[in-house]
């Protein structure tokens, strides 16, 4: 086991760690039986030719198929276009048409778009056709994450240098990059967070995921706080940036925890919560959802809870397995609209074994809105909702949607390459507030 | 048998690409990664013989298909991808765990060990392989991942379909569930 993974545990679990890594140790493969398979692999491997799989034995056909279709339907495509179509009589306008032709001219679902990907963070275009990066000098390293401050004037660009973190701010153009962190000694940054007032920024890394560090927006005044649990998951201030809420574990509990940054005195708000980014401030900073797994009953749960007075409301429910020994479905990318009315969220296991579920915030529905699908965001005005599919990112017509209607959707551009092939979760969509 | 130098200093993708015509890059990946894999095949069956065939079958796949690794994500992953495949069939085929007890089929070799001492590692080593089939499935595949396959939580995170934390807070409730509910605990209050 690495060294450092057996130094994040809790302090509790470091003995039995180090008693099962030192029984592990002992567990050695015999040298007769390692020697004698190496030999025998070597054989094979010169006697007998790497077997082709099936994939490679379909390929040559498969592209032959595929190309003759592609030849059809580009020859259908020039002699349509060749003939001008005629209007038919009492034909309907289509939805489709008139959606994307307001996107791209900027009338609905206005300001950039913000996309994270491979290793890279892009904004839109002004038509909305393609990605731009924001890095193009690769000044930032390895970008990780963005975080628009919540008056959607600047945004926060976190990347790292090997290993060492940076944090960078721009306009909401993208053109006026600015260092506030550059190489800094705290480690791999992985994600960080605005205050309310867009002057101060709170962030962690990995390495030491008990630290706590915050830094004024103008690079001034870089504090540190020990805290007494570990930080599982990017901390988000309350409204009057008094305290943190965030995903962590202390030593006996984890879960959804705030914690005053004035004396570090903890709350735990649900030690059902098991995903790191299951939790979104409202707009306004005044409630907290989040998303619980009650594996008794088997079910998920959408929750918006008021901050300072405790009462919760349940916006839906899901199910998961019931009991302990199942791999549970997880969830990601929970934000609010701006306007305060909806949240998005993605849940599931996988890329592909993946949707994108639609809550009203008075806890009116929940629908699943769209398969195969995550890091949803909703627009400024509450009528688009971006996603990522099949390696595009696609704008679905909120006005349109219901539980029993299919909404209109336009493919907005595909993703870009960035930097470095990287998980998918790691992908993340964010419109300007 | 020739041995390669400049291979002992090339990443394992650069090896496996070398693999498809060389197999003296293969036999360096097998040499980096056996041990890994006759460990976790071990965790999961406690059968020194049943995780060596395992172990034979595994790499037997993956020089088969070393074409088919196109380097999208660790080599280990893809090869601990095979090995779970691997475990699972042996699993299927049987309509039980082992039979044979995991005291006397383990193998602990540690020359440095006095035969007591050595006894009462197997044991204790039994005893894990035990409390590890009590508490929920993927806390322990975490763990058997992790410390005996040596996989970085990273690395566990692409086999499981998890992220990072979520493997280190798997890990971490694996612990828990060990030192409190099983009686791996109890050999540990001896000590």
């Amino acid at each position: 086991m690495n060294k450092d993974l057996l130094e994040q545990l809790p302090t509790e679990e470091q003995p039995i760690a180090s008693k099962l890594n030192s029984l592990v140790e002992d567990m050695q493969l015999s040298q007769s039986f390692r020697w004698e398979l190496e030999a025998q692999l070597m054989d094979r491997a010169k006697t007998t030719r790497p077997t082709q799989s099936w994939f490679t034995k379909m390929i040559l056909p498969v592209g032959w198929g595929i190309a003759a279709i592609c030849a059809i339907l580009l020859l259908n495509w020039a002699i349509h276009s060749l003939v001008p179509a005629q209007p038919s009589a009492g034909a309907t306008p289509i939805p489709q048409a008139s959606f994307e032709d307001k996107v791209r001219r900027g009338e609905i679902c206005t300001g950039p778009l913000a996309l994270a990907h491979g290793f890279d963070v892009f904004l839109t275009n002004t038509d909305k056709t393609k990605f731009t990066t924001l890095d193009a000098g690769k000044s930032i390293g390895e970008l990780r994450s963005f975080i628009w401050a919540s008056n959607g004037q600047q945004l926060a660009l976190v990347g790292n240098t090997t290993g060492s973190g940076n944090i960078y701010v721009t306009n909401s153009n993208g053109d006026q990059l600015q260092p506030i962190l550059s190489d800094s000694q705290v480690g791999y940054l992985v994600d960080a967070a605005w205050s309310r007032d867009g002057k101060q920024f709170l962030m962690w890394s990995v390495q030491d995921n008990k630290t706590l560090y915050l830094v004024n927006a103008d690079g001034t005044n870089f504090v540190e706080k020990q805290l007494d649990l570990q930080i599982l998951g990017t901390p988000q201030f309350t409204p009057d940036n008094q305290n943190i809420i965030f995903y962590g574990a202390d030593a006996t509990f984890s879960g959804l925890f705030e914690l005053k940054l004035d004396g570090l005195q903890t709350r735990l708000i649900s030690d059902l919560v098991e995903d790191e980014s299951g939790l979104a401030l409202s707009p306004d900073h005044s409630q907290v959802a989040y998303i619980e797994k009650d594996r008794n009953l088997g079910e998920a749960r959408l929750i918006v809870e008021e901050l300072g007075t405790d009462s919760k409301t349940v916006l839906g429910t899901l199910p998961i397995p019931k009991g302990l020994g199942s791999s549970l479905p997880e969830s990601a990318n929970l934000s609010w609209s701006s306007d305060g009315k909806s949240l998005v969220f993605d849940f599931g296991r996988g890329a592909y074994d993946r949707a994108v579920y639609l809550a009203q915030a008075d806890g009116t529905g929940l629908i699943r809105v769209v398969d195969s699908a995550y890091a949803p965001t909703i627009s400024s005005d509450g009528k688009c909702l971006a996603y990522i599919s099949n390696k595009q990112v696609f704008l679905l017509d909120l006005t349109r949607v219901s539980s029993s209607s299919t909404a209109t959707t336009i493919i907005l551009a595909d993703l870009p390459a960035g930097r470095a092939i990287s998980d998918y979760r790691l992908d993340k969509l964010g419109w300007k507030p | 048998m020739t041995i390669h130098t400049h291979y002992p200093s090339m990443d394992d993708a650069r090896l496996a690409y070398e693999a498809r015509t060389d197999p003296q890059a293969f036999a360096e990946l097998y040499r980096r990664h056996v041990r890994s894999i006759y460990r976790y095949h071990l965790a999961h069956t406690g059968n020194v013989k049943d995780a060596e065939d395992l172990t034979s079958l595994t790499f037997i796949a993956a020089l088969e298909g070393i074409r088919s690794f196109r380097g999208t994500g660790p080599y280990i992953t893809w090869l601990i991808g095979i090995a779970s495949r691997k475990c699972a069939l042996f699993f299927r085929g049987r309509a039980s765990k082992p039979e044979i007890p995991l005291d006397a089929a383990l193998h602990i070799s540690s020359p440095s060990l006095s035969t007591d001492k050595a006894a009462a590692r197997r044991l204790q080593v039994d005893r894990l392989i035990g409390a590890l089939q009590t508490i929920s499935r993927d806390r322990a595949e975490a763990i058997i991942l992790c410390f005996f396959s040596e996989l970085s939580a990273a690395e566990a995170g692409l086999v499981l379909g998890k992220s990072e934390a979520a493997v280190r807070m798997l890990i971490s409730r694996g612990l828990r569930d060990l030192r409190t509910r099983t009686s791996f605990a109890l050999e540990m209050d001896y000590e």
